[in-house]
C-alpha cells in the first residue's frame, strides 16, 4: 500500500504534464493561450540562454530577501519591545493593529506616489507585508513565554538584561519562527504587486511583458519559476525553522 | 469579599527592630520570619484573601514542611518567602532582610521543574552562577560536582526534553543549589512524578540533605511526605489560609521510606489527621452554613 502510494505521488507530476501536453495539441483549446509543456520548457530555455532570466531572478531575490530581512528585523526588535514592555505596547500595538489588517497590495497606489518606480517602493511593499506579521508573531510570543521559565530565572538571580536577551527572546522563538515562515510567502505575494505595479525587470515584471505580447509559454514559464523561488526558500525556511527550535 | 485593612507599616518596624535575642541566648537562630503575613489577590470576582495572618518562624539548617489542602495558600507562602510575591500585609525577611524581590541567598524549585529546555543539563545547572558573575570555567565546576551529586554524571550533555520526570526536577533541584542558597524553597516538588518515583525521590532528598546545609520550607498536600522529611510540620487550613498546627517531629534520622511503619510515625500520623479532619468538617459546615 506505502509501496503504491510512493509510485502515484513519483507519477503525479508527470501524468499532468502529459495529459497538459495532449490537450493543449488534441486542438480541443487554442494553442496560442495554452502551450503545452514543451513549448513552455522552450520559452524557458530561451529566457535563460538570453540571459534575461539570471537580471530578472536576481532582481527579484533581492527585492524579497532585502524586504524580507528588513522586515524581520524591525518586526522582531518592536514585537520583542510591545510583548515585554506594557507602555511600549500601550503606545503602538493599537497603531499596529489598525495598519495591520490593510492588504499591504492596498499601498501599491500611494507607494508609487511616495517612491515612484523606485526600488525603494518595491522594498518598501515587501518590508511593510513581512513587519506586521512577524511583529505580532514575536508580540504574542514574548507574552506566551512561560512563566515557570521566568520565575525559575528570577530565582536564580537572573538580571533584566539576560532576561530578555537568553529567557524572553529564546522562550519565544518557536512562535516568532511560526511568523517568520508565513512572512516568507507573504513576502512573495508583495513582490508580485510591487513588480506588477511597475518595474524594469524581475520575474514578474518578465511575465506581464511576455503577457502583453502574448508569449503565453513566457507567462507560464515564468508562474513555473516564481512557484519554484517560494517553493525552495519555504522549504529552507522549514529546515533552518528545525534547527534552530530543536528542542521542541 | 472580606476587606483586610493594610496594617501600619511603623508597627512592625518597631517590632522588628528588636535585636534578635535568641541567637545570643545559644538557642537555634532564626532564619525565615514570616509575620502576620496576608496576601489578598484581586480577581475577577473581587478580593480573594489566600493567605490570612500567617505567623511563624524557621530556624537556621531547619527542614520545614507546610501541609495542607490544596488552594489554602501554600504556594503564596512559599513564592512569598521566595521574593516572587509581595505581601498586602504583613511582612517576611529571610536572614534578617526584608524579602522584596528574588535574592540568590533563597533558591527554589517549583512543582514543574522549568529547566531552560535550550540548555543542557550541564548548563541549566551553570545558569545561576554565571548570572551571578562566575566565570565560565568556575560555573561549570560547580555544575559538575552537582551532577554528580545527583548522580546523572552520563546525562551532563543531554538536554531536559530527553530525561523522565524526576530525573528533570533532579537537576531543577541541582540548578537551585548551585547558587549556594542559605534557603531552599520547595513547592510540591514531587508531585507531578508517579508514586514510586516519588518514594525514591524522597529518600534521594533524605540524603542530599545530610550533605548540604541549606534550611528548608517544603510544601505538600501529602502528610506521609511531610512527616517523612521533615523536622518541623505546620499544618495549614483551608482558605483562607492559616496555620493550624506547629508540630515537632521526633523521629531519628537518618530516614527513609521504611519509616512509614514506625509506630512513633504512625501515632504522630494519625494525631495529624485527627486535626486535619475536623478542621475539614469545620471549614465544611461553615461553609455550607455561608
Ligand atoms: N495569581 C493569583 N490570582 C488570583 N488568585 C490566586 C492567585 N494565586 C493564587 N490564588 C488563589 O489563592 C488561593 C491559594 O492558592 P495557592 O497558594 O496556589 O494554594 P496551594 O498552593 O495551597 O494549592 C487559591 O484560592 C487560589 O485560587
Ligand atoms: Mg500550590
Amino acid at each position: 500500500m506505502r509501496r503504491l502510494n510512493i509510485l502515484i505521488g513519483a507519477l503525479s507530476i508527470p501524468l499532468f504534464l502529459a495529459a497538459w501536453e495532449a490537450i493543449a495539441r488534441s486542438g480541443i483549446v487554442n494553442m496560442v493561450l495554452f502551450p503545452p509543456p514543451s513549448i513552455v520548457a522552450v520559452a524557458v530555455l530561451e529566457w535563460v540562454r538570453s540571459g534575461q532570466f539570471f537580471s530578472d531572478f536576481g532582481a527579484s531575490l533581492y527585492r524579497v530577501v532585502t524586504g524580507f530581512t528588513l522586515g524581520a528585523i524591525a518586526g522582531v526588535t518592536l514585537g520583542v519591545l510591545t510583548g515585554q514592555f506594557p507602555l511600549v505596547s500601550s503606545l503602538l500595538s493599537p497603531l499596529f493593529h489598525i495598519l495591520r489588517p490593510i492588504p499591504p497590495i492596498a499601498f501599491v497606489p500611494i507607494v508609487i506616489l511616495w517612491f515612484g518606480l523606485s526600488e525603494a517602493g518595491k522594498l518598501f511593499l515587501v518590508f511593510w507585508g513581512v513587519f506586521f506579521t512577524v511583529w505580532l508573531s514575536a508580540h504574542i510570543g514574548v507574552q506566551k513565554v512561560d512563566r515557570g521559565l521566568i520565575r525559575a530565572a528570577l530565582m536564580l538571580g537572573t538580571p533584566r538584561r539576560q532576561m530578555l536577551q537568553e529567557i524572553v527572546l529564546l522562550g519565544a522563538l518557536p512562535y516568532i519562527v511560526v511568523g517568520l515562515r508565513t512572512a516568507v510567502s507573504i513576502s512573495f505575494y508583495t513582490l508580485v504587486a510591487a513588480e506588477l505595479a511597475g518595474a524594469f525587470s524581475g520575474i514578474v515584471y518578465r511575465i506581464e511583458i511576455a503577457q502583453q505580447n502574448l508569449q503565453t509559454g513566457q507567462v507560464m514559464g515564468g508562474l513555473a519559476a516564481l512557484g519554484l523561488m517560494s517553493f525552495v526558500a519555504d522549504r529552507m525556511f522549514a529546515t533552518v525553522a528545525e534547527r534552530t527550535v530543536w528542542w521542541r | 469579599m472580606m476587606q483586610i485593612k493594610r496594617r501600619p507599616e511603623t508597627a512592625l518596624a518597631l517590632a522588628h527592630s528588636l535585636p534578635p535575642a535568641a541567637a545570643a541566648a545559644g538557642e537555634a537562630e532564626t532564619i525565615i520570619r514570616v509575620s502576620d503575613l496576608s496576601i489578598v489577590f484581586d480577581t475577577a470576582q473581587g478580593q480573594v484573601i489566600a493567605v490570612d495572618r500567617v505567623t511563624f518562624s524557621v530556624n537556621r539548617g531547619e527542614f520545614v514542611c507546610i501541609v495542607g489542602p490544596s488552594g489554602c495558600g501554600k504556594s503564596t507562602v512559599l513564592n512569598t518567602i521566595a521574593g516572587l510575591e509581595v505581601p498586602y500585609s504583613g511582612e517576611v525577611t529571610v536572614n534578617g532582610r526584608l524579602m522584596q524581590r528574588p535574592r540568590p541567598d533563597v533558591g527554589m524549585v517549583f512543582q514543574q521543574p522549568h529547566l531552560f529546555p535550550w540548555k543542557s543539563v550541564r548548563r541549566n545547572i551553570a545558569h545561576g552562577p554565571r548570572m551571578l558573575g562566575k566565570s565560565r570555567g568556575e560555573a561549570r565546576a560547580i555544575a559538575d560536582g552537582l551532577i554528580e551529586m545527583i548522580g546523572l554524571g552520563r546525562f551532563a550533555d543531554a538536554y531536559p526534553h530527553t530525561l523522565s520526570g524526576g530525573m528533570q526536577q533532579r537537576v531543577a533541584i541541582a540548578r537551585a543549589l548551585a547558587n549556594q542558597p542559605r534557603v531552599l524553597l520547595m513547592d510540591e516538588p514531587f508531585g507531578a512524578l508517579d508514586a514510586q518515583t516519588r518514594s525514591v525521590m524522597q529518600d534521594n532528598l533524605l540524603e542530599l540533605r545530610e550533605r548540604i546545609d541549606a534550611t528548608v520550607v517544603f510544601v505538600t498536600h501529602d502528610l506521609d511526605e511531610a512527616i517523612l522529611l521533615a523536622d518541623r510540620v505546620l499544618i495549614m487550613s483551608a482558605g483562607p489560609g492559616r496555620v493550624l498546627r506547629d508540630l515537632g517531629v521526633n523521629l531519628p534520622r537518618p530516614r527513609s521510606n521504611a519509616i512509614m511503619l514506625d509506630p512513633a510515625y504512625i501515632a504522630l500520623k494519625k494525631d495529624c489527621l485527627d486535626l486535619i479532619r475536623t478542621e475539614g468538617r469545620r471549614a465544611f459546615d461553615q461553609s455550607s452554613a455561608g
